[in-house]
């Protein structure tokens, strides 16, 4: 727990970052690279959605379905129906949290490893029905023009204004996952995490807490996944697959599980990153597997773990 | 077209890749059931396989048989290897050696497609010609395939049974510190269990080379579908492997041929959803500790 002054500095860092955010879009030097700080920030909404699941020591390995759901529906929902939107995506994150709640429900009484493979089913079952339903999704060639997000005529359209958007979904977003962190939902999840059996021998329903871990990390990432919709234009059975959630699971393992920093930091630190290895074409995926493993045997805790490995190393003098 | 002829087709059809997923998840299994490891490589195994297949069979024409041994070395000590480096150290994690497994995978499927190019390779049939069985006609590779799964199985189902490796393996999974006190070398047997699964895999990969074409991606729907097995059937379980292996082919085949590609992998998944509801631990699975 981190104490009082703790907080406050935290709390400090968070509106400093705020105030820095708001010349970002002015002070990058074209475009291209708004776009990229935009693609963080959903990043950063998908990774502290996962890690939400992750806090109770559940891993989704089908994420990136569940943000695929929540962009085809806002972007259908706008579409054909004509809702604006700003509600179209609301509904969107509301109608994938209740999609995680029903899948909840099913697989309810398995743990870990079933869990897991049966989130990884369901991220196929998603790409197979956007190929295939063709009626509803367009099949492989996806929905286009899908409008952007308005509210009272200001559009949310151009790349340094979505950003603000952006910005303050992800801020909203991060709050929400440390307020939770310091309920006493937290305390439950943590004390899952720990120790499943222990904490269900103490009371704590623990079906019931992964169940509702799961649909709001599911919900928030439906949620990404419409604001993701309308800011591309386009969606399309590849817009989200099984690589993008082998991506958000890199980011928390990157930036380092225990934390919800880590997701963020996580996500800062693996989004730009195709962008850096543009000339190494082929080779990229392969340094992301390489990452992935030698993070893993040589950081467990991630990049938020530097300091601690440090603080050790230097004490050990 | 003619019911009575579609209906022996579709089984034939069934039981080949029923063979598949069977030795796919038979591997799987085993892995997770020695060592407690969901290996989200298993799949790129089979790919690996099924380019030794390629190179070795229809580029260099070295008999079948050879390229079999073949592919279980070069697949056999790539495992181990894995095993040794990647798996070995994060095992006491369940999560982390399962991230760990997804990050070999990247690499092997990339590593692939950067040096063998993204287009899928035709590979001749090992056996050619039609067999016949009353009035039904079948292509004789198919049951070569058949066949050549099921020694394997049966050849891996012996050497479980009697070896002595093979019990070491299966004391293993029943309870770790139990043979351990029995003075089983568990650190010798994981490398080992873990080989011989990803080897199960490539075996499968060879097979079926000729039956789809060869490229760094057709290890992905393989994998998926020992997935959709293992559930079924219950991870862990060797004869739940191979039953819901044939079951979850024949759902595909006679799927496939009577209501459409789509409908019968959305059947399959629906099976595997009402029987978790039914029996979470699957039809064969022991209730998780």
């Amino acid at each position: 727990m981190i104490g009082k002054t703790g907080l406050t500095v935290r709390l400090g860092l968070v509106i400093a970052a705020s105030v820095v955010a708001a010349f970002v879009p002015g002070l990058l030097p074209n475009l291209f690279y708004v776009h990229i700080a935009n693609l963080t920030l959903l990043s950063g909404i998908f990774a502290l959605s996962l890690w939400i699941i992750y806090s109770v020591g559940q891993l989704s390995f089908g994420h990136a379905a569940f943000a695929g759901v929540g962009a085809y529906m806002s972007a259908l929902l706008s579409m054909r129906l004509g809702v604006p939107p700003a509600i179209g995506v609301i509904i969107a994150c509301l109608a994938t949290a209740g999609m995680a709640v029903l899948l909840g429900a099913v697989i309810l009484r398995l743990r870990g490893v079933y869990f897991v493979l049966v989130t990884f089913l369901f991220g196929q079952m998603f790409t197979l029905l956007a190929l295939n339903w063709s009626d509803l999704t367009n099949g492989a060639n996806g929905l286009i023009s899908i409008p952007a997000i308005t509210v009272g005529g200001f559009s949310f359209g151009p790349r340094p204004v979505f950003f603000y958007l952006a910005f303050a979904v992800f801020l909203a977003v991060l709050l929400f996952a440390w307020g939770l962190k310091r309920s006493t939902f937290g305390r439950a999840f943590d004390s899952i995490h720990q120790n499943i059996d222990l904490a269900e021998s103490c009371g704590i329903d623990t079906a019931r807490y992964q169940v509702i871990a799961f649909a709001i990390g599911s919900g928030i990432a439906g949620l990404g996944g419409a604001l993701t919709a309308h800011y591309i234009r386009f969606v399309s059975p590849d817009t989200f697959t099984f690589h993008n959630s082998v991506a958000f699971i890199t980011m928390l393992v990157v930036g380092g599980r225990s934390l919800f920093w880590g997701a963020v930091i996580g996500a800062a630190v693996i989004t730009p990153l195709p962008e850096l290895l543009r000339d190494f074409e082929g080779l990229q995926h392969i340094i992301y597997g390489a990452i992935l493993i030698l993070v893993l045997r040589t950081l467990p805790g991630g990049l938020i773990s530097i300091p601690s490995v440090l603080r050790r190393k230097g004490g050990g003098r | 077209m003619d019911i009575l002829a579609l209906l022996p087709q579709a089984g034939l059809n069934g039981l080949v890749i029923g063979a598949m997923y069977a030795l796919m998840a038979i591997g799987f299994s085993l892995v997770f059931g020695t060592m407690r490891i969901v290996n989200f490589a298993h799949g790129e195994f089979y790919m690996i396989g099924s380019f030794v297949a390629f190179f070795t069979y229809a580029q260099w024409e070295v008999p079948f048989a050879l390229t079999i041994l073949i592919a279980i070395a070069v697949v056999g000590v790539a495992g181990a290897a894995i095993e040794w480096v990647v798996v070995r150290p994060l095992r006491t994690d369940e999560l982390s050696s399962m991230i760990a497994t997804l990050g070999v995978s990247v690499v092997l499927q990339n590593g692939a497609l950067m040096f063998f190019g993204a287009s899928p390779r035709p590979m001749p049939d090992v056996v050619s010609g039609l067999v016949h069985l009353g009035p039904a006609i079948f292509s004789a590779s198919r049951i070569f395939v058949i066949v050549a799964a099921t020694v394997v199985i049966g050849a891996f189902w012996l050497f479980m049974q009697k070896s002595r490796t093979g019990r070491a393996m299966r004391a293993v999974a029943q309870d770790q510190e139990a043979a351990l006190l029995q003075g089983v070398d568990v650190e010798r047997i994981f490398p080992f269990a873990f080989a011989i699964g990803v080897v199960l895999a490539a075996v499968a990969g060879v097979l079926m080379a000729p039956v789809f074409s060869v490229s760094p991606f057709v290890g992905a729907t393989p994998m998926l579908k020992a997935f959709i097995v293992v559930i079924l059937g219950g991870l862990g379980s060797i004869p739940g492997a191979v039953l819901g292996g044939l079951l979850i082919g024949m759902i595909e085949s006679f799927g496939a041929t009577f209501l459409g590609g789509v409908t019968a992998d959305m059947l399959q998944l629906g099976v595997v959803i009402a029987i978790l509801l039914v029996r979470p631990a699957g039809l064969m699975g022991r209730k998780e500790a």
